[in-house]
């Protein structure tokens, strides 16, 4: 065991702090819309000039190829810097992306890869449906070949960003006879595609808040050049690479977390002011009690760090993002309750407000809490199923 | 950076796992056990033999010289199963009797010759260069010294220095447990938190006790809820169960993580030492607490009974969140810690 870094990861650490200390945009990241688009592709777009872009991209997609540990310092450094994060640009750099480096073939990674990179497009998700959500593998979105092209119906839903999306990793069900996990492609969608509509769905945040989409296809023509893998192979490609959303971008958001108690500490002092002091108060003890797992959730992620670099990553993650993910639902909670009744006001320019009901997702994106348990209980603690 | 123990650091547990699995195995305190205490003393001898007594302590003290990172751990372990954590009064006395200059005390600690009570402040108590209040003394009625710390630091006290000592019924009863008083009393030895930061190290050797204790309760439901069956299936395939180990599993987890910076952290003599080794006495008792509840639920009406090993675990759990500054205090102080980013 040991906390330090070697004095090359400390020069690394001082370069990165300091690109980021004098290139992270100052200007307020919109929340939606074309605005939103416009600010992540244009911060992606820096990154990737100032040579930072994909740091754990492999150097011959134009990443830089980064260990684990200097991804970790560049997270840490990047949330330290409280550079915004271009949510935009995370289902390409984070799954489709690394998907098409590990199983896409060489005119995909050509077509794409430098794109994703450089801030040009946007990717977002087709995998849940109506009615396969956390049981993702019985989705029904058919697509029948049709000479050499794919003929796609049904629907996709929870699609993020979808309306602001220039590309879609699409899995649709190619083989509707075989086993549920059996007959899945992993195909790249053109958004612009004819027979594609969208119907925006809005969030709980706040009124005309669009977050994510419903997608409709309607016999949407897509090349089978564009499958990526085997046809019918589509449940491994997807779950090759979904261990890139459990990776150390988690450190990121929990520097965030922690700098973010401390303003709460700083504000809910203000608020009780001197005659009732905080220690006495229950938001005291919620507060220390919720600094203390925060920091646990932080050495989480170092432990999930660890095993990543001795190769023995496996569902041990789960117990980091559920912790992760807990302990973020709870600051955002305790905040309001520090607002007092000013937690009925939600003004533009506060975000305390908007991410306390923001929060509600985080529990149920990308694997619930519930799911994440069973991945616990099963794999790594060998409950039966 | 790296929180995976190193092969040495494996060996180590491995040769205390073992060591402990055959002398000091938890069925222990089943009947015919005594009625209140142990005879885990008996083990210190022999746990010196093997180094693990003054495992953190300088080689020219006399001891092993290796980090807290190896002393935590072995505290681990010691909370699996269920040591006495009069041990810790042994070990962190050493360190007070080495600063102190006290050779043939250091000597007889590090030897597991003399035995070492803990003192748990009750109420407002004065630990210093002339300690004095009102205490609990765990594990004390055989032993000449009494350890007693707190922010200030740790003192070695005489037995004898103690008045109105008084046995009273334990809660844990597999540890032994009096009142008594101090009245402004010179301690045999003391060292101040500036000479050595002891009181942080007692804080994550008590969060590493408890991370065993939340493992142990975790591993224990983890077995039972795999062959006891209820309705045709083991009960740990229905997700009521299931999601409370998960949660245990999460617990234990964290716990362990915090652990293992603050041990570093303190090791490094990092200045968020305070800091990190208050958040792990924070989570790992929180952790021991949730899961020696949820162990007894479990487990169903056997785990309410003294037959099964639970209630052990949520006791002792009890023992080391009083022990030095409860979840409350500690709570306090960790408002309060400044902030290590």
């Amino acid at each position: 065991m040991d906390l330090q870094f070697s004095r090359e990861d400390r020069v690394f650490r001082e370069e990165a702090r300091d690109w980021l200390n004098s290139n992270s945009p100052i200007e307020r990241r919109p929340h939606a819309g074309q605005t939103m688009r416009e600010f992540d592709l244009a911060w992606q777009k820096r990154q990737y000039e100032g040579g930072w872009a994909g740091v754990s991209w492999q150097k011959e997609y134009g990443g830089l190829g980064l260990s684990l540990t200097r991804q970790l310092i560049w997270h840490e450094e990047y949330a330290r810097a409280d550079a915004p994060d271009n949510h935009l640009c995370f289902v390409a750099l984070n799954h489709a992306g690394p998907t098409i480096m590990a199983r896409g073939s060489e005119v995909q990674k050509q077509e794409h890869l430098q794109k994703i990179l450089s801030g040009q497009t946007i990717w977002c998700q087709g995998f849940s449906e109506p009615n396969a959500g956390s049981d993702l593998g019985s989705l029904k979105t058919s697509a029948r070949i049709d000479g050499d092209h794919l003929v796609v119906n049904g629907s996709k839903i929870w699609t993020s960003h979808g309306h602001l999306s220039d590309w879609q990793e699409l899995l649709v069900r190619t083989d509707p006879q075989a086993p549920k996990h059996k007959g899945i492609s992993w195909v790249i969608c053109d958004m612009k595609s004819p027979g594609i509509t969208l119907r925006p769905i809005e969030i709980m945040t706040s009124p005309n808040q669009v977050h994510f989409v419903q997608c409709f296809y309607d016999d949407v023509r897509i090349p089978l050049a564009n499958v990526v893998g085997a046809v019918n192979d589509g449940w491994n490609v997807a779950m090759s690479t979904l261990g890139f959303e459990r990776g150390t971008a988690q450190i990121r958001d929990m520097i965030r977390y922690a700098f973010l108690l401390e303003k709460m500490i700083g504000k809910a002092q203000q608020r009780l002011g001197a005659d009732c002091p905080l220690s006495k108060d229950e938001i005291g003890a919620r507060l220390a009690q919720l600094r203390a797992d925060m920091a646990a959730a932080r050495a989480m992620t170092y432990m999930v760090v660890s095993r990543a670099q001795a190769g023995i990553s496996g569902s041990e993650s789960s117990l980091m993002r559920a912790m992760v993910g807990e302990t973020q639902q709870r600051a955002r909670r305790l905040a309001l309750d520090i607002l007092g009744p000013y937690a009925l006001e939600n003004p533009e320019d506060d975000d305390w407000v908007y991410y306390y009901l923001r929060s509600f997702s985080i529990t149920i994106a990308a694997g619930t809490a519930q799911i994440q348990r069973n991945i616990i209980g099963e794999r790594v603690l060998g409950l039966p199923r | 950076m790296n929180l995976l123990l190193s092969e040495d650091q494996v060996q180590i547990v491995d040769t205390l796992k073992h060591f402990l699995c055959e002398e000091a195995p938890v069925a222990r305190f089943r009947p015919p056990a005594p009625q209140i205490g142990n005879q885990d003393h008996r083990l210190l001898p022999r746990l010196a033999e093997l180094g693990f007594l003054g495992i953190a302590i300088p080689e020219e003290s006399g001891g092993i010289g290796l980090s807290s990172a190896e002393e935590m751990v072995v505290y681990r372990e010691f909370g699996r199963h269920l040591l006495s954590p009069a041990i810790i009064g042994s070990m962190l006395g050493a360190r007070v009797a080495a600063a102190a200059g006290d050779a043939a005390l250091l000597h007889d600690l590090l030897s597991g010759k003399a035995r070492v009570g803990l003192g748990n402040p009750r109420g407002s108590a004065g630990i210093g260069p002339h300690c004095h209040g009102e205490f609990h003394l765990i594990e004390s009625i055989d032993a000449p010294w009494v350890l007693c710390c707190n922010e200030q630091g740790a003192a070695l006290l005489r037995r004898s220095d103690f008045t109105a000592i008084e046995q009273v019924h334990p809660m844990d009863h597999s540890l032994s447990l009096e009142r008594a008083k101090l009245e402004s009393i010179r301690p045999a030895a003391w060292v101040s938190m500036e000479q050595d930061a002891i009181y942080t190290r007692a804080l994550v050797l008590i969060g590493a006790f408890a991370v065993g204790l939340a493992e142990a309760t975790r591993d224990m439901a983890v077995e039972y809820a795999k062959i006891r069956e209820q309705f045709g299936k083991p009960i740990g395939s229905f997700q009521a169960i299931k999601h409370m180990c998960a949660d245990m599993a999460i617990r234990a987890e964290s716990a362990l993580c915090q652990a293992a910076v603050a041990s570093l952290t303190l090791s490094d003599h990092d200045p968020g030492a305070g800091f990190h080794g208050t958040a792990c006495k924070l989570v790992s008792i929180d952790a021991a607490l949730k899961n020696a509840s949820q162990n007894i639920q479990v487990h169903g009406a056997v785990g309410f009974t003294s037959e099964a090993d639970a209630h052990l675990y949520l006791k002792r759990a009890h023992v080391m969140d009083q022990l030095w500054g409860d979840t409350r205090f500690q709570r306090e102080r960790m408002l309060h810690a400044p902030f290590a980013g």
